[in-house]
């Protein structure tokens, strides 16, 4: 429970920040931190204009799509505290129910009919697909490691203690990091600011989207961040009591945040084509964590 | 420690398959020395104190430095185009070199042997085929003279995993670095900088009759 009020307040505030050190970096003050989300609340107040040439698919996809990364966020544990809905293997339920929303957001795309939207949505499609067994081989690892299958397990047993498991810690935080930026279609893979819709991913899927579903649509990718966030800082918050591991937590979002929004400001796009072998490289790397792990259990001498 | 070091190592050479520019193979290897370096200094702590100096000296002064730097001079010299130009797309290149480290880890698995350190034995040999790899798929001569310096890396991991057992191994290793390095460097790619005019290997399949 406390786990989903914290990614709550924290997701009110994370493009808030990512757009603040965005604008700083430029040399511009910038919006307040909480201007997307006064943004989101105005969109939510509008009504939807629906193209004539959409079915019921084009009209339930945002919602389905909102409630699927809704779900994701229940099972997400706070330290030892468990999420609102906690079960041996949940991190596969996790990954799949966003796969669904993310189902949803792609057929809707395709049922305007518009060729820039298939376009985007046979990306969208294909850089899922890759960054998938990265965070499979992740949690798997970490399941291998701690021998439980569920999300509050794994972070409560989760205890470092050699030079190795500190140096997987530190790969496991980036490569939750790269899968949080590719998720949400963010800087090395797709650029949230583009005005041309053939470089766009995330963006053109949404294009005939307004109203109250783009406001759901939006508010779904800050909630994903601040999901991801929280996923990262249970790496942190090994039980510790409230007054400590909620500041940590806070913190952890915070530099997450300010971390994207450097990426963002420093990092050019990546062309197309190198998108695909930059996410198969986060599989690579997750391998080696899987390998680390063998090699911390002893399987391996 | 040194286990992170070669996890690094295996890092390292993920990157190296997905890079595009010959800056960044340079910028690689003078990296991997570095972790050599490293990893030689916490690993061959029994050694004698002389020759312990000797491979130190030899890993941060041929490996890190003066390798590097020279390879950086011959590129910006004889005006090698910054591309590495691989007869694969890189995406393959990443599938074949990610593959070559699972099979070596499969590998390394079976062999039952409580003496062998697997860690080392995983990285030198992965090292081995990625540089029997880079020197098979890419086309310039440069990049086949780097693709042999990894191999030369991959010598050196396994030479340290019984360094101190055999310091005369890793002695036989960095001598074979050293000259392999100068007869490399220095005649062969001069060579046949001054006869062809220019360095891609495409040029020499008109040799043949």
């Amino acid at each position: 429970m406390i786990s989903l009020v914290l990614i709550l307040i924290a997701s009110l505030f994370f493009m808030g920040i990512i757009i603040r050190t965005k604008s700083i970096t430029s040399g511009r003050k910038g919006p307040g931190i909480f201007q997307p989300m006064k943004d989101i609340v105005r969109l939510w107040k509008k009504g939807a204009v629906y193209s004539e040439t959409t079915s019921f698919i084009f009209q339930i996809a945002p919602s389905i799509y909102f409630a699927s990364i809704l779900m994701a966020v229940l099972v997400i544990p706070f330290g030892s505290y468990g999420g609102v809905i906690s079960f041996n293997g949940d991190f596969v339920f996790f990954a799949y129910v966003l796969a669904l929303g993310k189902f949803f957001s792609i057929i809707g795309a395709l049922d305007t009919g518009s060729s820039f939207e298939g376009m985007g949505a046979s990306r969208e499609a294909l850089y899922s697909l890759l960054a998938e067994p990265a965070f499979f081989i992740l949690m798997g690892s970490f399941a291998l490691f701690t021998g439980h299958t569920s999300f509050v397990d794994i972070f409560t047993s989760l205890h470092f203690g050699t030079y190795i498991s500190y140096a997987l810690g530190i790969l496991a935080t980036f490569i939750l990091i790269m899968i949080a930026m590719i998720e949400n279609s963010r800087m090395p893979i797709d650029d949230p600011k583009t005005h041309l819709e053939l470089t766009m991913v995330h963006e053109v899927m949404i294009l005939d989207n307004s109203g109250f579903d783009l406001g759901l649509i939006l508010y779904g990718t800050h909630l994903k961040f601040a999901m991801y966030g929280a996923l990262i800082a249970n790496f942190f918050t090994d039980s510790f009591p409230f007054y400590i591991s909620i500041p940590i937590f806070l913190a952890v979002q915070f530099i997450f945040a300010i971390i994207v929004g450097m990426l963002e400001s420093f990092n050019a796009r990546f062309r197309m084509g190198n998108n695909a072998q930059f996410i198969f490289t986060l599989t690579s790397l997750s391998l080696l964590i899987f390998f680390g792990v063998l090699l911390i259990l002893k399987k391996i001498i | 420690m040194t286990n992170v070091l070669l996890i690094t190592y295996l890092m390292s050479l993920i990157y190296l398959s997905i890079a595009n520019r010959l800056m960044s193979y340079v910028q690689i290897l003078a990296f991997q020395g570095l972790l050599l370096f490293a990893s030689s200094f916490i690993e061959l702590a029994e050694m004698n104190p002389i020759n312990l100096t000797f491979v130190l000296l030899e890993t941060i002064v041929f490996k890190t430095i003066a390798v590097p730097l020279f390879l950086r001079y011959t590129i910006k010299q004889n005006n090698f185009s910054r591309e590495a130009e691989p007869y694969l797309p890189n995406f393959v290149s990443l599938i074949i070199v990610t593959s070559i480290i699972v099979i070596t880890f499969l590998l390394s698995n079976m062999i039952e042997d409580i003496k062998l350190n697997k860690v080392y034995f995983v990285t030198a040999l992965s090292s081995l085929f990625v540089g029997l790899y880079i020197i098979g798929s890419r086309k310039k001569i440069i990049t086949h003279v780097m693709g042999f310096l990894i191999i030369e890396n991959g010598v050196f991991i396994l030479s340290l995993a019984v360094g101190n057992e055999m310091p005369m191994l890793v002695n036989s290793g960095i001598l074979l670095d050293l000259f392999i390095s100068v007869l490399l460097l220095g005649v062969f790619l001069n060579k046949i900088g001054d006869v062809l005019k220019d360095v891609d290997v495409n040029q020499l399949r008109n040799l043949k009759d």
